[in-house]
């Protein structure tokens, strides 16, 4: 139901992935990193912090975020269970 | 006290110089004294526009190189006399002319002028260079896509390291329809991605291409929506800040719905 009425109501139309589309474009433009740059930047954090603790490599999201003109990179990590550590 | 007011997009083709004649007539209707002028040297367009392409004799080119006198250059418009246009130079490009003569040529415009409006070329480059020199404030235009708001964010910031106060947004070729079916980026929409303040929308409409084919700008005819939609431009450019912007009340079926069932804020004349 509630998606027949998004869908008269037109909620769902193209609009929206030209907002998010432009976002992802702009914060790009910004910080001037490409996907590619994005990506290996995210492999060695993930390197990094699975020194640390156990993570879901294929779970863990990174992403740059535009609000306001404030460009911030955010990240989300599931961690399974915090490694035995010396000391 | 005068003032230089730079219109700009970066991108091409959004609207630019439909948008510095119309404000032009606009600020001249409100008694402002006006001059128009085309820095989109090589390829200039705001004289046919505005219907005064056959009475150009000097232009901004044979100012800067001393050919000829100012006042020779600058053409009256056929309904106002109190708007002028100094047109661009047709044969060159954009590289003969520097900003610093264009600080110059600014400076001495607004000793006789209320209102210098820049028509700024495409890019990024020198024309863009050029333009925004002798500016005391930006007008930034876009049209509700990604393409056009991608390059006016990245023209924000070229304003900004020019120096220039936080500019303003014109968003152009605005469809209420297609926003109300979720196909067109809202006002809001915009105004959260490129974070200026607002002075103008301005709808997508056919009275445009009709004023082009006839070289009179749309903002002369007082029964004209895209005409009402400048004049407000050009009223809240001059301290009227408050002016509702029209094109923004949905008028569709479903809007009336949608706004019936809370499901869209009524936007009303704000
Ligand atoms: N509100 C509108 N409704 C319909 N057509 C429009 C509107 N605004 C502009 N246009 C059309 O879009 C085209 C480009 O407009 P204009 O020449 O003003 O853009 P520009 O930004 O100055 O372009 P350039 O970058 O080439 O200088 C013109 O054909 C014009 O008629
Ligand atoms: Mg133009």
């Amino acid at each position: 139901m509630h998606q027949i009425i998004r869908r008269i109501f037109g909620t769902q139309g193209s609009k929206n992935d030209a907002k998010s589309r432009l976002k992802l474009l702009l914060v790009h433009d910004a910080v001037d990193l490409t996907p590619a740059e994005m990506e290996a930047m995210k492999a060695e954090v993930i390197e990094v912090m699975s020194k640390y603790i156990a993570l879901d490599r294929g779970e863990v999201e990174f992403k740059l975020e535009r609000n306001e003109g404030e460009i911030a990179l955010v990240s989300n990590v599931p961690v399974r269970r915090v490694t035995a550590r010396a000391g | 006290m005068s003032e230089c007011i730079v219109i700009t997009s970066g991108k091409g083709g959004v609207g630019k110089t439909t948008t510095s004649a119309n404000l032009g007539v606009s600020l001249a209707r409100l008694g402002h004294r006006v001059v128009v002028m085309d820095a989109d040297i090589g390829l200039r367009n705001l004289d046919v526009i505005m219907g005064l392409e056959n009475r150009i004799v000097y232009d901004l080119v044979h100012v800067i190189e001393g050919e000829c006198r100012l006042k020779q250059a600058l053409i009256r418009d056929k309904r106002l006399d109190n708007l002028y246009l100094l047109p661009a130079a047709q044969t060159r490009d954009k590289n003969c002319v520097t900003p610093d003569q264009m600080r110059d040529l600014v400076a001495q415009l607004k000793e006789e002028f209320d209102y210098v409006l820049v028509d700024c070329p495409a890019g990024i480059e020198q024309g863009f260079r050029n333009s925004v020199a002798g500016a005391d404030r930006a007008i930034i235009v876009t049209t509700p896509e990604v393409s056009a708001i991608r390059d006016a964010d990245r023209i924000i910031g070229l304003v900004e390291a020019a120096e220039l106060p936080e500019p303003t947004l014109v968003i152009n070729r605005f469809r209420q329809k297609m926003v109300d079916r979720g196909d067109m980026l809202d006002k809001a929409d915009i105004l959260e991605i490129l974070a200026i303040p607002l002075v103008g929308i301005v709808p997508d409409h056919e009275e445009i291409i009709v004023s082009a084919n006839r070289g009179i700008p749309v903002a002369y005819d007082d029964e004209s929506v895209v005409g009402e939609a400048y004049r407000r431009v050009a009223r809240r450019l001059t301290g009227e800040p408050e002016v509702p912007f029209i094109a923004e009340q949905p008028t569709g079926f479903w809007s009336n719905i949608k706004r019936w069932m809370g499901m869209s804020p009524a936007r009303g004349a704000v």
